[in-house]
């Protein structure tokens, strides 16, 4: 009762004598410091994060260039995002794009991971270098990735040349264009998805290990029956992680091809054609509506990314068994 | 007894401590929220540029001119549009003076957020400016929203060293004589490909469409903003571009972009002499002399095929936030008198809207990256013949919905037919969307 100054012990209810007024009031404002202590994060929220919100689905609403009086059309831009082409293209674009990048991201950090673990020299300096293109500014590696990607005059077609592989039109084929765009979200997310993974793989058992040695299990199965599946749940995480990163998908084609994403809309995101709509055709209520089309795609994903880290809680046994 | 005394002390201050904090954000969130300034420094006058929108050396001179009326310049990163919209929209922190693109006629629909510059006298200052550029600073209705700033006349840029030893016209005069037309100019181009196999004339359809616009009297509306029944021209302008793609004319980059959205693919190609001309605005001087400095002294430039045409160019404009717009006016006519639109050319390349700056000596002596050619010449003599064309609200995007399609067709090997029909389509629910066509 008296362990925790300030806060004492289920007070008025063994006082059922009516208590004054005075006391009643005093009560409801004992907890104010407490509320007013946590209300710096909901004060922001409300400003920054609920006004633009609930505003961006009244904008939705209007037609507005951002200058003049907003013209309430209704449901008109919703009507239009459903019919319209763009749209459903930047949403085949930003998927496609999350895959392209996404599986071999996976398997390259999976590889550096697992190399990292077993040697032991170099770790720490090694692990800063596979985190740098993670923290290198986007808009100066896009520059840089330009001139590689650069069609007549690139780096990387002169390579290809040398083999005699020909010349890739990288910005100017559509599945080009997105396979640039992927290389560029693998060259900044491997690093970092490695790391990650590396520590998932520090924090395993190691007396599974040894039992799968005993039993004589060679590396390529200790890697497929026990490293995998123990890890499941830092690969799910990174697989969440990526789905966030890879539906906003947005400064790597806008900086390679500019606000109409090049050629074909190849490279046309959902972001990006969202941005395009808002920022540079200054068209901000149909850009509010394509901000919650991207929000409802969005849900979709969630609620697929909440079934897949559901599902594999009978198949986790080893995990938590393993784990003990 | 002693420690819960003690305990309910320290609670007592700590709980006076939260309460204050409180207090004190209560008192800055309402103190904040109460009295947003209508300019974005109050007491003073604000002008908002782009980066390379003035010049520097005419700024600053102007700082210390109207340093009674506490005159300040703010350069804006990033866009500049973007800002004011935020600016106008949240009725706060508006610049006094702002500088505003070729796309003015967006604001001509809320011209009581601006100040008619006719009211300051404006009218009188009208003849030292081109008149189809001072035109297309005012609303149809005559209200003079925007003070010109530059220009942007057309003209056609080439290699007079490669020209000449392939035997071809080399000098501006006849050069110009031997490609007045789009087709002769094609033709020209065909004849010189055929001597040396692998380069081109002209950058892309792109700029075949967009200088073909630039050179017609009317786009897509008419000045009071309705859609013209009649785009014949646009249908011209169009098939050019195809025809110059299927006589294999172009050179098609679709090149990655410098941060400024050059392309890396054309700096090179101007380097190994690859694009051999180019129909461009004056303003690509200053980025070819940058990209291609070994080139230098080997274009040239001459009266571009198709007529003479504008791509761009500046206004400034007075806010009406600006409690001293009489002030305001005199800044903005001392920054853009002749003299001073000289220093904006000499410095950043910004090519004057008043004829007045032409003849000045230092802007019509010989550059030696031209070999010694009066280049300031060739462009005012474009420049005075160009005609007024309106530029609607939504010239840009249904321009740039057009070039998309022209570089799927180049680049993409789509089918010209269907690109211009997907083009219309889009166009025209685009149009209806935003109310535009019923």
């Amino acid at each position: 009762m008296t362990a925790i100054p300030g806060v004492d012990a289920p007070p008025a209810r063994p006082a059922p004598p009516s208590p004054s007024d005075a006391a009643r009031r005093r009560r409801r404002w004992r907890h104010l410091p407490q509320y007013a202590a946590i209300s710096p994060f909901f004060v922001l929220f409300a400003v920054f994060g609920l006004y633009p919100v609930l505003y961006s689905l009244y904008l939705a609403l209007q037609r507005w260039d951002g200058v003049g009086p907003k013209k309430f059309v209704g449901l008109e831009n919703f009507r239009y995002l459903l019919t319209d082409g763009q749209f459903w293209d930047s949403i085949g674009n930003t998927l496609l794009i999350w895959v392209m990048s996404t599986v071999p991201m996976t398997v390259l950090a999976l590889l550096i991971a697992l190399g990292l673990n077993s040697s032991i020299r170099f770790k720490g300096a090694l692990r800063i270098a596979y985190f740098m293109p993670n923290v290198t500014s986007i808009v100066a590696m896009s520059l840089v990735f330009g001139s590689i990607f650069s069609g007549e005059f690139g780096i990387l077609n002169w390579f290809l040349g040398l083999f005699g592989l020909g010349h890739v039109p990288w910005l100017a084929d559509p599945w080009a264009i997105r396979s640039a765009i992927a290389i560029m979200i693998v060259w900044r997310w491997t690093g970092y998805n490695a790391i990650i993974f590396l520590t998932g793989l520090q924090a395993l058992p190691t007396d599974v290990y040894e039992a799968a040695r005993i039993d004589g299990a060679g590396p390529v199965q200790t890697f497929f029956r026990i490293t995998l599946p123990l890890l499941r749940p830092v690969l799910l995480f990174s697989l969440v992680m990526s789905a966030i990163g890879g539906l906003q998908t947005f400064t790597e084609s806008q900086v390679l091809l500019g606000d109409r994403g090049g050629p074909g809309a190849a490279g046309m995101t959902m972001v990006l054609y969202f941005y395009g709509t808002a920022f540079a055709d200054n068209d901000f209520g149909y850009g509010a509506a394509i901000a919650w089309g991207i929000f409802v795609v969005v849900v979709l994903f969630a609620i697929l990314n909440w079934r897949l880290v559901q599902r594999p809680d009978r198949g986790q046994v080893t995990t938590e068994e393993g784990g003990r | 007894m002693v420690s819960a005394s003690e305990g309910s002390s320290m609670t007592l201050t700590r709980r006076r401590l939260l309460t204050g904090a409180a207090a004190l954000g209560t008192t800055a969130l309402g103190a904040s929220a109460c009295s947003s300034p209508a300019t974005a420094n109050p007491g003073r006058l604000t002008l908002w540029y782009t980066y390379n929108g003035l010049s520097e050396h005419v700024l600053k001179e102007a700082g210390k001119r109207f340093a009674a009326d506490r005159f300040v310049t703010s350069q804006v990163s990033g866009d500049l549009t973007q800002r004011l919209l935020a600016a106008l929209a949240g009725r706060a922190y508006l610049p006094d003076i702002t500088m505003i693109g070729d796309n003015i006629s967006r604001y001509f629909a809320d011209s009581d957020r601006f100040v008619d510059l006719n009211r300051l006298g404006a009218r009188k200052l009208a003849d030292r400016y081109l008149p189809w550029k001072w035109q297309a600073g005012a609303s149809p209705d005559g209200f003079q929203l925007g003070f010109p700033i530059d220009v942007g006349p057309a003209a056609l840029y080439y290699r007079h060293d490669i020209f000449e030893g392939a035997g071809f016209p080399s000098e501006p005069d006849d050069v110009a004589a031997a490609v007045p037309t789009w087709e002769k100019y094609f033709a020209f181009g065909e004849r010189l490909r055929k001597k040396l196999p692998g380069r081109y004339l002209i950058t892309d359809t792109k700029t075949v469409f967009t200088y073909s616009m630039a050179q017609e009297p009317k786009k897509y509306f008419d000045p009071h903003n309705h859609y013209l029944d009649d785009q014949s021209h646009v249908r011209l302008a169009w098939d050019r571009s195809v025809e110059a793609f299927h006589r294999r004319l172009t050179a098609g980059y679709a090149g990655s972009q410098s941060v400024n959205g050059q392309s890396v693919d054309r700096h090179a190609a101007w380097n190994t002499g690859r694009e051999l001309s180019l129909v461009n605005a004056s303003w690509i001087t200053g980025e070819i002399k940058q990209s291609a400095p070994r080139t230098a002294g080997k274009w040239r430039v001459c009266a571009p095929p198709g007529g003479p045409g504008n791509q761009g160019g500046s206004f400034l404009a007075i806010t009406s936030a600006c409690p001293h717009p009489e002030a305001a006016f005199e800044i903005v006519s001392w920054l853009q008198d002749p003299a001073n639109q000289t220093w904006d050319y000499l410095d950043i390349g910004l090519f004057p809207s008043s004829p007045a700056a032409f003849t000045d000596k230092r802007l019509t002596a010989p550059d030696p990256f031209f070999g010694g050619q009066s280049t300031v010449e060739v462009f005012a003599s474009i420049a005075k013949r160009v005609r007024y064309a309106y530029f609607s609200p939504w010239d840009i995007t249904i321009s740039d919905t057009y070039t998309d399609e022209l570089t799927n067709v180049e680049l993409g090997g789509k089918d010209p037919e269907r690109a211009w029909h997907d083009a219309r389509t889009r166009i025209e629910r685009l149009l209806r969307r935003q109310g535009v066509l019923s």
